[in-house]
């Protein structure tokens, strides 16, 4: 450690140093073309994305999938995690939830093809049901956004942008071949894609086949208890997963119109020793006879989307409707251990299959209209969209209630060009949401004493219940980009609406063994964020740094007490819901340096602080608080004539300590991890091959990360991992 | 190029002082369950009769201050957890529940108390399963940090 923190200090002194000197001095200018990116024929040019951050005045990311191949994790986020200020909530191998700048869960939005995605996106262990090889564009949203997509997207949002269209008289497609070491991951996606003059199709089928990953230890402590690891595996980490993608459609002069189809199914393990932080005894002799079978505990998880965007010209304004459905179907997996007075025997006539701990069944149903105008320097939007959502649940244990709801939001915005210097930003939109819980009564019969008597009841756990909330919300943004310099400011209000699990959960939750009670009475939250973002871009130097200020009036909070349940709860400790003002603030900072045309340096860093003000945990952080971190990186990029667009690089990570942690977290030490990328395109006949390699955590260091699912039960993350993948593009006719 | 000097000063600094910050103390300690004292019940590894009256006993200890604490008696035929403890005590085979027996009860710990003796009467049944049970401790503090102890312990 002390020899690593070494290297750190004087690699960090270096790069700042190397950085201040070539700074003052007059360099040669080196071209360094705009990326010209080339998929499905189609050229995305960078400058698209250079003048969206322009004239955007919210902090925006944008990624293409060639940063994804480059950066390839076991999910989608976890292959965005290189940005500063996304991180993950990392769940084994497979799966993860978007972290934006802290936030998380129902807080961050993700658009796909301009649907809100809607899974259970309340749980820490349900990972985003996307398919990363599906994914062409990415642009991430750090701040609130909620006056663009309603509610939810106080902090902020993550926006899969469409395919772009094959280019005219085309016929071809791509496959994409995947390993890892670490997890002896098998992945594939294979696409298709054709086009005469007007119509189109795009289809791709991903399949992903992994086991149990494994850590650089061979003992880990789930509490006290030690827990022996075969073979440095993760007992039951195994996953897989099966895709299908299509769309289709027609795109003319004036009328543009695509149909996205999408299921996306996984079945991944969970670390079979602790489910729901109890240290478990299983069999090992069934559980380590194979890394790559799926046992008990389980989640199983199909995502299914279909939707239709249609975009037309009518004089000056541009329309677009667009009208989706998606279904969210999934279950959890795990041998029937009776808690509280449920039966020590598993009713033969239940209603459930004995196995199946909990169902999540979600319908949702979405249309939304909107037209886009020139006035003057005007360039206004205005729209609107409805969503109408059903819950059931299933299984045979409790957390939240089935519950239908109802949102409609409306709203306009503005960008003005001043000149060509200056752009100004406004926005508003009201919302309105309905949500509708029903009732629920246990299935088993518990004591109940009452005036010296005791008699057994089947307890309520939910009522009928509906809660209404509307919000006004506003944004003002201006930029300003006198040439190499640009600035921006904005100031936003966001808002989300509670949800079920916030209002009416009422039973255990098995990931962290802790009994979960929602609160009724709870407000729409709101959020007020100051966003500001400076950037210098010359040729060979470029510096971003985006702070910002955000504060909430009344957060949701899930409290732990110093309570404990003894009915459903089995004796647990009582978490309940609350709302206390938080106040949050940070920045994200990141410079690239060339030294020479092939080769340059870069640093990216993030800082997050988070104070609950109020409340019952006054003084306290918020849970999930990524630790500050930097990453330097050297990328080099040598000219070789048989290769195109050769790379190298290697990158250090910096995770400094998280002391700041409220319970049940603990502190978490600070880490270095090392990783390595290189990879080319090599041009075979027609087309050209790209191949690129990882090494992931190259020294195998043994770490915990502080915002992964397992933390709370130690578990370090995936030792080293080499990652080989291989885009194969072919064309059958042109 | 003197703004670039300008701007890399500004973020130094903004990023040395947004990194040490004026934080008021806040709780970060758990409570500790001690069992180690000798007339401490149960501990790993008792045994109880059916048809007794059992006093449980243990001390609890806290920084600031006690929350409030639970027990869980609750049956381990099927051999399905660990007790949180290093020694095991040794096991009967795997069987069927028929009448186990369930207790579950929460405590409360007067306010303010940084150190507590707990004691509590348990009533074992006569007619339960007996065999191996778990006997489970949960004790919080008031900022809601909480303290497991399972103990393994078998009912005669």
């Amino acid at each position: 450690m002390k020899n690593a923190q070494f290297l750190f200090w004087n690699f960090f002194l270096l790069i700042s140093l190397l950085i201040s000197v070539e700074a003052f001095s007059q360099n040669q200018p080196s071209e360094k073309k705009p990326e010209i990116k080339e998929l499905n024929e189609v050229l995305v040019n960078g400058n698209s994305i250079e003048k969206r951050k322009k004239e955007e005045s919210l902090n925006v990311e944008t990624v293409n999938n060639s940063f994804i191949q480059r950066n390839l994790g076991g999910s989608l986020m976890q292959s965005l995690q290189k940005l500063p200020g996304v991180k993950t909530i990392s769940i084994g191998s497979g799966g993860s939830k978007p972290l934006i700048r802290g936030l998380s869960f129902n807080q961050v939005i993700v658009v796909e093809n301009g649907l809100k995605h809607e899974g259970q996106q309340w749980g820490a262990d349900h990972g985003l049901e996307i398919d990363q090889y599906a994914v062409n564009r990415v642009e991430i949203i750090k701040g609130p956004s909620s006056f663009i997509y309603g509610s939810d997207a106080v902090g902020g949002a993550v926006n899969i942008k469409p395919l772009p269209l094959p280019s005219q008289n085309t016929f071809g497609g791509s496959v994409d071949l995947t390993g890892k070491s670490n997890n002896a991951l098998f992945g594939s996606s294979v696409n298709l894609f054709g086009r005469n003059e007007n119509w189109f199709f795009d289809s791709r089928v991903t399949t992903m086949d992994y086991g149990d990953y494994r850590v650089p230890t061979d003992v880990v402590h789930v509490y006290s208890y030690a827990v022996p690891l075969y073979k440095n595996h993760l007992r039951n980490t195994a996953g897989k997963e099966l895709d299908f993608h299509l769309s289709t459609g027609y795109s003319g002069e004036n009328l543009k119109s695509v149909f996205y189809f999408s299921n996306v199914h996984t079945k991944s393990g969970f670390f079979a020793n602790a489910h729901g932080l109890e240290p478990r005894n299983v069999d090992t002799e069934l559980h380590d006879k194979s890394s790559r079978d799926i046992l008990m505990p389980y989640q199983q998880v199909n995502h299914l989307k279909v939707s239709n965007t249609t975009s037309f010209q009518l004089g000056d304004h541009a329309f677009e409707t667009q009208i989706g459905f998606q279904n969210n179907f999934r279950r959890e997996w795990s041998h029937y251990v009776n808690h509280g007075y449920m039966p020590p025997i598993y009713p033969e006539d239940m209603y459930a299959p004995k196995d199946l701990e909990r169902q999540y069944d979600k319908n949702v149903w979405s249309f939304s209209a909107k037209d886009e105008f020139r006035l003057n320097r005007h360039q206004i939007t205005i729209g609107s969209n409805v969503a109408l959502q059903e819950n059931e649940i299933g299984g045979w244990s409790f957390l939240i209630p089935a519950f239908t709801q109802f949102n409609a939001g409306l709203f306009a915005y503005d960008k003005i060009e001043l000149n060509e210097k200056w752009f100004l930003n406004g926005a508003i939109r009201y919302d309105y949401g309905k949500i509708k819980m029903k009732s629920y009564y246990d299935w088993f019969q518990s004591p109940v004493s009452e005036n010296n008597q005791t008699e057994m009841e089947y307890l309520q756990r939910s009522q009928d219940l509906t809660k209404n909330f509307d919000s006004f919300t506003w944004s003002i943004g201006a930029n300003y980009n006198p040439g190499k310099l640009s600035l921006k400011a904005n100031l936003g209000s966001s808002f989300r609406m509670p949800i079920s699990k916030e209002l009416a959960s009422n039973g255990v939750n098995y990931h962290y063994f802790r009994f979960e009670k929602g609160n009724p009475n709870l407000d729409a939250e709101r959020s007020y964020q100051l966003d500001l973002g400076m950037e210098w871009k010359s040729q060979n130097f470029s510096f971003q740094l985006t702070p910002f200020a955000n504060y909430f009036p009344n957060f949701i909070y899930l409290n732990p007490t110093s309570a404990h349940d003894v009915y459903y709860g089995a004796g647990n400790q009582v978490f309940e819901y609350e709302q206390s003002k938080v106040f949050r603030y940070g920045a994200e900072f990141q410079t690239r340096y060339y030294f020479l045309k092939s080769l340059s340096a870069e640093i990216a860093a993030e800082y997050l602080y988070s104070e609950q003000k109020s409340g019952s945990k006054k003084g306290y952080t918020l849970p999930f608080s990524p630790p500050p971190s930097v990453l330097f990186g050297l990328n080099y990029e040598p000219q070789i004539s048989f290769l195109r667009e050769p790379y190298f690089s290697v990158d250090y990570r910096f995770t400094a300590q998280q002391n700041n942690i409220v319970p049940p977290e603990k502190k978490t030490a600070e880490s270095h991890v090392v990783n390595l990328a290189f990879g080319t395109k090599v041009k075979t006949g027609k087309e050209t091959v790209s191949i690129s390699i990882q090494v992931q955590n190259l020294f195998n260091t043994r770490y915990l990360n502080h915002t992964s699912f397992y933390r709370l039960i130690e578990l370090p993350e995936a030792g080293r991992n080499v990652i080989v993948s291989m885009k194969i593009p072919f064309s059958i006719s042109r | 190029m003197k703004k670039i000097r300008f701007i890399i000063t500004i973020v130094v600094l903004a990023f040395i002082t947004s990194c040490s910050s004026d934080k008021a103390e806040i709780d970060s300690e758990y409570p500790v369950i001690d069992i180690t004292g000798a007339n401490a019940f149960p501990i790993q590894c008792s045994t109880i009769s059916r048809g007794q009256t059992i006093t449980f006993k243990a001390t609890f200890n806290d920084n600031v201050a006690l929350g409030s604490y639970s027990l869980d008696i609750h049956h381990n035929f099927d051999h399905h957890t660990h007790s949180t403890e290093v020694t095991t005590c040794e096991m009967e085979a795997v069987k069927k529940p028929v009448k186990p027996m369930l207790f579950i009860n929460n405590y409360t710990i007067p306010d303010g108390v940084k150190t507590y003796e707990a004691t509590a009467q348990i009533t074992i049944p006569a007619d339960v399963d007996p065999g191996d049970y778990h006997f489970m401790i949960r004790l919080t503090d008031k900022e809601g940090w909480q303290t497991l102890k399972g103990l393994s312990i078998k009912i005669l």
